[in-house]
């Protein structure tokens, strides 16, 4: 089994140093994120967010599906993460690593179980056909702090996602192509974002946002926070590491909430750009008889 | 978690123990006698949550738990028999779905830190649970009716770290928790859809305790291991490492006519099978004779070694008095009968084990 | 099968008659069994854990199933392996998960990292501390009764550790839906409440106010978080009291019995 390349000693004590000063190799803030750059593709449903080196994919897909015969309402929604040795040698294929089982526990909390998509409304037939939506994550790049990279890539993915229109007309299920019918949205609830803290020192009181790997790599504990915009919290996840402080711990979440409502903020920005570029033709530009010759 | 896991005797060690275990009577390292059993102890219905539980703490501290769930299946392709209008006309296919089959018992065993498609423990459980079905009188015990069965989990943890071949211990919590086990009481009649008086005091068991007629106990597992001439039931690590051939005997008893206790049991045997001895794997020792470090023929060795070569090999396959050799081959069938027979023995080592396994049934 | 809430707030008892601060009935004992270099077994209320240590040892071959890696830098420390396994009978509807269930492979990784922060590894560099839960019954509460059940079996095992790492649940009696201001915090949730109220897992170092885990997997909103961890951090502080009366009385015990010798380091420690 592949091992990750340690930092050396002299590289490790170099940063905490730093991290001590209040400086990071960088030159950031201790809560500063690196530059957050989303870019869409042509396909509804596809994102593609650069944090610093950090790169992640996201793709959505939906298809018509029978449903779980436990949950004959519920659509199907499910997240797959890929981490292939593309991203770092040390990881292999079909062979999830504890980084790997990790960003997808948290994804599926942040994002699944908090309700964020309404999987009701998936629901054609009860009991026959669903809708089953699938969340694919690629990891191109891993450069620190893969789980607010990745979750902001699927949250966006989704929301840019548009899936075909549909009608049921005496028990009959019509699917429209885009050709027929203007695909929709999904219906949408929240929109969660995960924030991750990284704590150094022995008593774990520097608090760093958005580490990269070879801050992640001397940290000696984490804590992701997922929260939306309306202050609620979709998941907390400190697992293990040395103890902080509970009232830093609290500091954390506010600052936290801060930078979640201006990822909010971000990304309805991009969206809205997103949409006004693709309307620019526009249904009306194809509609309109006149012919370009 | 094969039952060839490391033991780390020399082979001056196991050759001891071998010769200790083949003097009549056998001397075993912990002074027990051939047929006696390590000291247990044993609780049951330690789970409020299932229909039957036990557990078993062997003296050197192994330990397991067994927990017994029971849910009701329809059982397929029955519902064609079934027609509401005769429902009582019990003629039709009734030899058929009179006995119960295999997949309503479902058997899982959990060894900390070995994976569960590990080889080892897939044959445990199909040890285990080739013995609960080669007579399919167990399954038969969870038919309710012929639409309905019970289908039966039983999951089988090993809490210690396995130090010794865990298969009697998990064979006897096994049995003590299907003894422990009660199934609600059938309100319903005949073919209809089931249902249950919800007192769990009027539950009868899944084994009646105390019945006039007929009682039959479920299946044990012994392990019995052979060295020499002697035959020697629940070898601890150190013994099953220089076993000659080592058996998982199951067998079952049925006690005929009323509570007469051992006298009117009469055992049955249920499956047998050989177990790998790790005693197979051990490095063998080098006699005086031919070790250089000793005698006076080293030098002689060195000198002539091309042409001794075969004769050396043909002392390696002699056995010397003292020198540990790891055992080749298969062994005799008329040992395996011994070891058979000896387990089958009326009054013996099953009927003990039997008897105390009741006594801790009824405390 | 939705949870009544509406009779909370008329006698302000929970549904099994507890009220807002209490604890489940804690039962635990240790040296459970004799094979193991450390042992314990723990209910928390119907949550029943069993867990054995084995170790500090020699590496062995990697056995599946177990998630460990933690404990610091590379060969320089112990590492703490951890399996989880969950009976099939645990739960009331029999469940099998398996090994490489993705839940199992979290509660596995967060356990070994909140002990590995704790124990002093660095005193056994190449070699391994194998921690092994079996879990029996559950009724909620399970990261906790599972951590609580490894510190007591690292305890026994005689590892030295910085203070006992102590974890328990607390929620909070409205959902995240109802936005009102008077929704008390509750300590110590069933698997009922869990099911339908907000709630989160703490663990902290003994008695201090430092949290070595929070684990929060439902809805809540943000203000409503401090008064969680108040509560979780003060059942912490009961739970820690507990697990030192199980061990001291464990010790003073075997003292009596003479299966050890009474120390030098006894005679000054406060064994009452």
């Amino acid at each position: 089994m592949p091992r990750e390349a340690e930092p050396s000693l002299n590289e490790k004590q170099f940063v905490l140093q730093a991290l001590k000063e209040d400086v990071r190799l960088d030159g950031r803030d201790l809560d500063q994120y690196r530059p957050l750059e989303l870019t869409f593709g042509d396909q509804h449903g596809v994102a593609e967010v650069t944090l610093g080196k950090t790169k992640v994919l996201v793709k959505t897909s939906a298809e018509v599906t029978v449903p779980y015969p436990d949950r004959p309402l519920d659509g199907i929604f499910t997240i797959a993460t890929e981490l292939s040795p593309m991203t770092a040698p040390s990881f292999e294929v079909n062979r999830p690593t504890e980084t790997e089982v990790l960003l997808a526990r948290l994804l599926e909390k942040t994002v699944r179980r908090s309700g964020a998509l309404d999987t009701e409304s998936l629901c054609l037939v009860a009991g026959q056909k669903v809708w089953s939506v699938r969340v694919d994550v690629h990891v191109l790049s891993h450069d620190g702090n893969l789980t607010d990279a990745a979750c902001f890539a699927v949250v966006a993915s989704l929301r840019h996602f548009r899936k075909p229109d549909t009608s049921m007309e005496g028990g009959v299920l019509t699917v429209y192509t885009p050709a027929e019918r203007e695909p929709v949205p999904l219906s949408w609830l929240h929109s969660p974002f995960c924030i991750s803290w990284s704590f150094y020192g022995d008593m774990g009181e520097i608090a760093v946002l958005d580490a990269t790997w070879v801050e992640e790599q001397v940290r000696v504990g984490s804590c992701t926070i997922s929260l939306n915009r309306h202050g609620e919290i979709c998941q907390i996840a400190k697992l293990g590491g040395t103890p902080v402080e509970a009232v830093a711990l609290l500091q954390c979440t506010s600052v936290a909430l801060a930078k979640a409502k201006e990822l909010s903020g971000l990304l309805d920005t991009k969206l809205a750009e997103d949409a006004k570029r693709r309307d620019k033709g526009g249904l009306l530009a194809e509609l309109s008889a006149e012919n370009d010759r | 978690m094969a039952s060839t896991q490391h033991v780390l005797l020399s082979p001056a060690e196991l050759a001891y123990i071998h010769a200790s275990l083949s003097l009549s009577p056998p001397i075993r390292p912990d002074g027990r006698t051939p047929t006696q059993f390590r000291p247990l102890v044993a609780e049951t219905d330690i789970l409020p949550g299932t229909n039957g539980s036990a557990r078993i703490c062997f003296a050197d501290g192994t330990e397991a738990i067994v927990g017994v769930k029971a849910e009701v299946e329809r059982t397929p392709g029955a519902d064609a028999v079934y027609d509401p209008d005769h429902a009582y006309d019990t003629n039709a296919g009734e030899t058929a779905l009179e006995a119960g089959q295999s997949d309503w018992v479902e058997l899982s065993v959990e060894i900390p830190g070995v994976r569960d498609d590990d080889s080892g423990v897939a044959f445990l459980s199909a040890v285990l649970s080739e013995a609960l079905l080669a007579d399919g009188a167990f399954s038969a015990r969870l038919r309710i009716n012929r639409r309905f069965h019970w289908k039966l989990y039983l999951d089988i943890l090993l809490i210690s770290p396995p130090l010794s071949y865990p298969l009697p211990l998990l064979s006897l919590t096994t049995h003590l928790a299907l003894l422990s086990t009660r199934l609600p009481r059938l309100k319903s009649e005949g073919d209809e859809d089931p249902f249950f008086d919800d007192d769990w005091a009027a539950a009868p068991h899944l084994f009646p305790r105390h019945d006039t007629t007929t009682t039959s106990r479920p299946p044990i597992t012994l392990l019995v291991m052979a060295a020499g001439r002697n035959i020697v039931f629940d070898p601890s690590r150190e013994e099953l490492a220089v076993a000659d051939v080592a058996l998982a005997v199951s067998v079952v008893a049925t006690t005929a006519g009323t509570g007469k206790k051992g006298g009117g049991r009469s055992l049955r045997l249920l499956s047998v099978r050989t177990i790998d001895p790790p005693s197979r794997l051990t490095p063998p020792g080098v006699a005086n004779e031919a070790n250089s470090a000793y005698g006076a023929k080293a030098a002689g060795l060195v000198a002539g070694q091309g042409q001794r070569q075969p004769e050396a090999r043909a002392a390696e396959a002699e056995r010397v008095e003292g020198v540990w050799r790891a055992p080749r081959g298969g062994s005799k069938a008329g040992v395996l009968a011994a070891l058979v027979g000896k387990v089958l023995e009326e009054g013996g080592v099953v009927d003990e084990v039997l008897e105390a396994l009741e006594g801790v049934d009824l405390g | 099968m939705p949870l009544d809430t509406s009779a909370y707030s008329l006698a302000l008892l929970r549904v099994d008659g507890r009220r807002w601060n209490e604890l489940r009935r804690v039962h635990a004992q240790i040296r459970t069994q004799a094979a193991a270099d450390g042992s314990s077994y723990l209910e928390m209320g119907h949550t029943k854990v069993m867990c054995v240590v084995t170790g500090p040892s020699e590496p062995g071959a990697r056995r599946g199933g177990t998630t460990g890696g933690a404990g610091g830098g590379g060969n320089n420390a112990a590492e703490v392996s951890v399996t989880v396994v969950v009976a099939g009978f645990s739960s009331v509807d029999r469940k099998r998960r398996g090994r490489g269930d993705k839940r199992n492979l979290e509660l596995q990784s967060t356990i070994s990292n909140a002990l590995a922060a704790s124990l002093h590894t660095h005193l056994y560099p190449h070699s391994t501390i194998s921690i092994s839960l079996h879990v029996l019954s559950q009724d909620g509460s399970l990261l906790a009764a599972l951590i609580n059940a490894a510190t007591l079996a690292c305890v026994d095992a005689g590892i030295p550790m910085t203070d006992y790492v102590v974890a328990c649940t607390a929620g909070s009696t409205s959902t995240y839906a109802a936005n009102d201001e008077d929704a008390d915090p509750l300590l110590d949730l069933n698997h009922q409440e869990e099911q339908e109220l907000p709630s989160l897992t703490v663990a902290t170092l003994g008695a201090t106010d430092r949290v070595a885990v929070l684990v929060c997997e439902s809805r809540v909103q943000a203000s409503r978080l401090e008064g969680m961890l108040a509560v979780g951090v003060d059942g912490c502080k009961q739970v820690r009291e507990i697990l030192d009366r199980v061990v001291r009385d464990k010790g003073r015990k075997m003292v009596s019995e003479g299966t050890v010798e009474r120390g030098i380091g006894l005679e000054s420690m406060d064994l009452d």
